[in-house]
């Protein structure tokens, strides 16, 4: 008997209903807690990151006096 | 990065402790490593965009070459011999054209992106400049090796997975040993605790490009150069689009939509419109994408309920790629001015509308009844060059034009160039995707239609690919454009880069580490007040205090999107290996002879599954025209299999038997001597090179490793002789046709037997009334049925299940 053969005849047929469930019950978790209120401060600073570039001590090669701001 | 002894005594201030609450430390990013893939993103560009149009021109080279003035001469008949170069037909220049638009060009993309945020994000050097740079020439030597491969013929045959498997173990290396070691300990190492969103499209990618790699390469080698896939017929089907559907979503999407997220907040100067809406795109794209793969085999041999889960995620994907697409678009709320007057915006913008009209469409041809008509035809490669040109390329193009001018510190060469190369590249996507979705849609048509007698309308393939040959011309025109575009953006960026001072600024930046005493925040209090202990838990559930501590734990947050991407993998495709009634046996199908075999690697070689299918769906227009609908039993032995995705030839599933050897033979030296208006490249090469019957034995013996029943077959020396033996009987039949004798050493005559066999599987089953067919000896069953004398394509019963 192989592999397959025991597969075959296990009965799964209620585990696609139990993953609709499973899965639908996740989906609106991550639904909740990611429109909680609470969460804005938080969010807040996550979506500011790219804009956060930190500060600038100096430059690593010291020949370039001027500053680093030389973006157009 | 050694941090500076100097700045260790610099005391962590507020500042330091909002982030991490650690001692202030100092870093320079590695910018060096971005320089080098901008430029490798813009040259393997140009080199993708280039064979786009070879092969583009190579439809139309046979029309333009035989067209014939009414003097008689042809003008263009000069360029006749370039249709029977092996090296560039285009079964094998078609597969250097994607792999280098996916591979090479949006690959560096990406990994430009990647190396120029996650540094930025995590505040941190990239972990490893070794790894960096194993990894940027590792990557290199990858795209070279493809090149030196797939013109010689050197393939799996599988789509977009084409790479010889010492090459597919290089690019694991590469991508997991280098790229993602390196990725995963810079975020480990990071200095900011929250993982930007940018970041976890990114995990996601590296995990899950390295899973579908991995799981569809499964080969076993039957020499240095040539492998069979462990999965064979409908499995193989199913595993290669399973991969090949999420190559698109986990290579081509989830890194540029982190690129977007980064980027896009850089360029319009505001944060994403909505951090949570980000959230609910992540999980929900990389959960529902997974599963979609099986609406590329809509109608074939696959079971009805994959075929059906695949269209439902499909829909259901358009919801998680709009929100993502408009999270993006939005971005720019109170800075549309700026529009008008920054190129880096138009390139995004134009890129992904670009991406919301694909996702809209991916959805639209995933419905069965739409994929109907537009599976196998050029719909779908409309479809994927709106989605490649408009939001890879337009994504790319946007990020380089506002990273140029950063990392070769000084200002772009043009901004006016830049202008041109957006309206030029607009008008070419436009140009290649409006005439190719109306070649679509006619050919489909065309396939399909009756006239009022019940017959086919169109009964000739060709006339049905003769009647695009001027959308291809249309094609070739918005190709141009694209290509012109993209010289005039590398021109700019060169003269950019010749500006950059003598030796480049490397800023210092610092920021506080994060320790490792941070403790969460404690869980918070239910909120509830009179209720059950269960109550009170589910509460604090939904409150979300666990979920902050995920983003925070790099390690947590890779294991639950593995497990997101996992799920909708094993689900699909166990049952397909494990539950014996997905793929009903068919006792008459036997595998291949040793000489078929050696035909079908010629197929293979030679990349024959570019244009022909060999996949007939039950629907009436095409049992019509081809015969009996194919069944999943008939390709248990196909390591891999060739269904095809395209028509650009007629379907082969049941060509055995309906034509003469000779037929075949001269239709390969001469295609046009027989269809006068067949664009099928010529192959005389395989008149005149030898076939290595010798090496024919250690691919019947890799065969026999994984399951094929060669019998006696793998004996040393016995899979020659067979092979010999059938040779012999294929280059009589060729002779007595009327063709040249002596083929039986060629490699012709291999890919003829081949030829003869596809689909008689189940034809060789005799409808009751005629005599049975003689039992074949055990020891020799392969011999005997490789040309059957009765060429009968739509016997009832052989139609199993």
């Amino acid at each position: 008997m192989k592999l397959s053969d025991l597969v075959s005849n296990l009965g799964l047929s209620i585990f696609p209903i139990v993953g609709l469930i499973l899965f639908l019950a996740v989906f609106i978790g991550v639904v909740i807690r990611a429109t909680s209120r609470r969460r804005a401060a938080d969010l807040d600073h996550a979506a500011g990151l790219p804009l956060d570039d930190g500060p600038v001590l100096a430059s690593a090669n010291p020949s370039h006096a001027r500053a680093r701001e030389v973006r157009p | 990065m050694t941090p500076n002894p100097a700045s260790a005594a610099i005391p962590a201030d507020g500042h330091a402790a909002a982030h991490g609450g650690g001692r202030l430390e100092s870093f320079v990013y590695d910018d060096a490593i971005v320089r080098k893939f901008l430029w490798a993103t813009i040259i393997w560009g140009l080199v993708a965009f280039l064979a786009g149009l070879i092969v583009a021109f190579e439809l139309v080279l046979p029309s333009l070459a035989n067209w014939t003035l009414e003097s008689g001469s042809k003008p263009f008949g000069f360029l006749l011999p370039l249709t029977k170069i092996e090296w560039i037909s285009f079964g094998r220049l078609r597969p250097l054209h994607t792999n280098a638009a996916i591979f090479a060009f949006a690959g560096n993309a990406i990994f430009c992106a990647i190396y120029y945020s996650t540094q930025r994000l995590c505040k941190a050097r990239m972990w490893s400049d070794t790894l960096s740079k194993l990894h940027f020439w590792g990557w290199q030597l990858i795209i070279v090796c493809a090149a030196l491969t797939l013109p010689f013929g050197i393939t799996q045959g599988k789509e977009y997975a084409e790479l010889e498997w010492p090459i597919d173990i290089l690019i694991a290396v590469v991508w997991l040993g280098f790229f993602g070691t390196n990725f995963f300990m810079t975020l480990k190492n990071r200095r900011e605790r929250h993982m930007y969103v940018a970041l976890w499209f990114y995990i996601a990618t590296i995990v899950t490009v390295t899973m579908l790699h991995v799981f569809n390469s499964l080969a076993i080698p039957a020499g240095w150069l040539k492998s069979y896939s462990v999965y064979a017929g409908v499995q193989d089907a199913m595993v290669q689009w399973w991969y090949a559907h999420n190559a698109v979503a986990f290579f081509l999407t989830t890194p540029f939509l982190g690129l977007m997220y980064y980027f896009m907040p850089k360029v319009a100067e505001r944060p994403v419109y909505s951090y949570r809406l980000s959230i609910i795109h992540f999980w929900s794209l990389i959960f529902i994408y997974i599963w979609a793969g099986p609406h590329h085999l809509h109608y074939t041999a696959i079971p009805a309920w994959a075929s059906t889960l695949g269209m439902l995620f499909s829909v259901m994907l358009w919801m998680p790629s709009w929100g993502g697409g408009i999270n993006g678009l939005l971005t720019l709320r109170g800075a549309w001015h700026k529009l008008t007057s920054d190129p880096v915006l138009k390139f995004f913008v134009v890129g992904i509308t670009f991406y919301m009209m694909s996702t809209f469409e991916g959805p639209m041809l995933s419905v069965k009844s739409v994929n109907m008509l537009s599976h196998y035809t050029d719909w779908t490669i409309a479809h994927v060059h709106s989605g490649a040109l408009g939001w890879n390329g337009f994504l790319a193009f946007g990020m380089i034009y506002w990273l140029a001018p950063r990392l070769f510190q000084t200002q772009l060469f043009s901004k006016k160039m830049a202008e041109w190369h957006f309206w030029l590249g607009t008008l070419g996507i436009l140009l290649y995707v409006i005439p190719i979705y109306v070649a679509g849609i006619t050919q489909g048509l065309m396939w399909r239609a009756f006239d009022q007698n019940g017959a086919l309308q169109f009964p000739e393939f060709v006339e049905t690919v003769t009647r695009l040959l001027p959308f291809y011309w249309m094609r070739i025109g918005g190709g141009v454009l694209y290509l012109a575009g993209a010289i005039i953006f590398a021109y700019n960026i060169y003269r950019t880069w010749r500006t950059r001072p003598s030796t480049y600024e490397t800023p210092v930046h610092t920021a506080p580490a994060l320790t490792r005493a941070f403790t969460d925040p404690a869980q918070p209090a239910s909120r509830l007040q009179a209720n059950a202990g269960f109550g009170h838990k589910g509460d604090v559930f939904l409150q979300g205090w666990w979920h902050r501590v995920w983003e925070r734990k790099p390690l947590k947050f890779t294991v639950f999107a593995i497990l997101a991407v996992v799920v909708g993998s094993v689900v699909e495709l166990i049952p397909m290996m494990m539950i014996s009634t997905n793929v009903p046996s068919i006792s008459s199908v036997k595998p291949y002879t040793p000489l078929e075999l050696a035909g079908r690697d010629i197929y293979i070689a030679e990349g024959c599954y570019n244009c022909h299918s060999q996949m007939i769906r039950p629907i009436w227009s095409e049992t019509e025209r081809y015969g009996e609908y194919s069944k999943p039993g008939e390709f248990v032995y196909d390591h891999p299999f060739q269904w095809g995705s395209r028509r650009i030839g007629t379907d082969l599933a049941r060509e055995g038997g309906t034509r003469t050897s000779q037929w075949h033979y001269q239709h390969f030296i001469d295609p046009r001597s027989l269809v006068a208006q067949s664009i099928m490249p010529a192959y005389p090469h395989l008149a005149e090179q030898d076939l290595d019957f010798a090496g024919i034995q250690s691919r019947v013996n890799a065969m026999a490793m994984i399951g094929v029943p060669y019998g006696s077959a793998v004996k040393a020396g016995k899979a020659e002789e067979l092979a010999r033996e059938q040779a012999k009987i294929v280059a009589a039949e060729i002779a007595s046709g009327g063709g040249p004798a002596n083929l039986e050493g060629k490699k012709i005559t291999a890919l003829i037997a081949y030829m003869q066999r596809l689909g008689k599987g189940v034809s060789s089953f005799k409808p009751a009334a005629a005599p049975p067919a003689p039992a074949p000896e055990s020891d020799k069953p392969l011999i005997g049925e490789a040309v059957p004398a009765v060429p009968s394509v739509s016997s009832r019963e052989g139609s199993g299940r």
